[in-house]
């Protein structure tokens, strides 16, 4: 799904615009609040998946943005309308994520995303 | 390549600054064209140990060595020590604090990941501090083709 209608989907705004390697297509979505639970579970995918993934949380941390670089994600959803500071994107500058955020909840975000066919992680493992 | 070797100071509470070690580990790995699985791999063990050291310790470092056939990393830190070191590697236990779980820790899964994804860990530990040495071995598959 293109970037552009995730935003217009979930109602959401990008924070970094500026991000220079800015994902085009999300087409996978994981997610977490607890950092070693998607590590250990997001551990064995293939790294390709990533590129076209995004991380759905409610933590607007540096340490979301640590997970995702780890796992090679390219794309964080902030959800219930948190915003991350200004150090936060900067930091997403420097490493190459892109920062989305929408009001919406957890749930119906995820559920959005999920009617609108982007993929989760038994979907991944089903075409590997 | 050459060897590579780097120390990092880790601060107790900095939370903010967790996950350094493993970023620039991660562009180092990359430089020497290990595969974005072998070096996610590394990574994983490294961040989950750093994030260790941050919330649960007082304080310590770290040293990272690269070679050609081997990562080899030693946390050290400087107490209060694991209680239970067999309680501490099982899966879901933990002993986070409130504002380490309010910065998304505290799954009680660091050590177990860390023990999946290396080839070889050692944890010591008393009240004087803990010890987590952990090894990845790089084979002819660990490099990009
Ligand atoms: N460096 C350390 N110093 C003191 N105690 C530690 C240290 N590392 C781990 N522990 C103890 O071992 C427990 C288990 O650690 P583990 O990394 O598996 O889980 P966690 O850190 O609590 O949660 P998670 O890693 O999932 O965020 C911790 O809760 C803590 O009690
Ligand atoms: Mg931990």
């Amino acid at each position: 799904m293109e970037l552009k209608a995730v935003l217009e989907l979930i109602n959401a705004k990008q924070f970094n615009q500026e991000c220079p390697r800015c994902v085009r297509e999300i087409n996978y979505a994981f997610v977490c609040d607890l950092m070693s639970d998607a590590l250990m579970l997001l551990k064995k995918m293939p790294s390709h998946i990533g590129a076209h993934g995004a991380l759905v949380t409610g933590l607007v941390t540096n340490q979301a943005l640590r997970t995702a670089e780890i796992l090679d994600l390219e794309t964080i959803i902030f959800v219930r309308g948190k915003t991350p500071s200004q150090s936060v994107i900067e930091l997403a500058d420097e490493i190459g994520i892109t920062l989305i955020g929408t009001a919406l909840t957890m749930y119906r975000t995820s559920g959005l995303l999920f009617m609108n066919n982007v993929k989760s992680y038994e979907s991944v493992l089903e075409e590997n | 390549m050459e060897s590579y070797s780097r120390e990092f100071k880790i601060q107790k509470n900095d939370i903010g600054n967790a996950g350094t070690v493993a970023s620039l580990t991660k562009r180092e790995l990359k430089k020497r064209g290990l595969t974005r699985d072998f070096v996610k791999t590394v990574t994983i063990g490294i961040y989950e140990a750093e994030i260790n050291v941050v919330i649960h310790s007082y304080g310590g470092n770290c040293v990272v060595k690269i070679d050609d056939d081997i990562v080899d990393v030693v946390f050290q830190d400087i107490g209060p020590g694991i209680e239970c070191i067999d309680s501490a590697l099982t899966p879901g236990f933990s002993t986070a604090s409130h504002y380490a779980i309010e910065n998304g820790f505290g799954a009680g899964m660091g050590l177990p990941n860390i023990q999946s994804v290396s080839d070889e860990m050692k944890l010591t530990s008393s009240k004087e501090g803990t010890r987590l040495h952990m090894k990845f071995n790089i084979d002819g598959d660990c490099y990009e083709s």
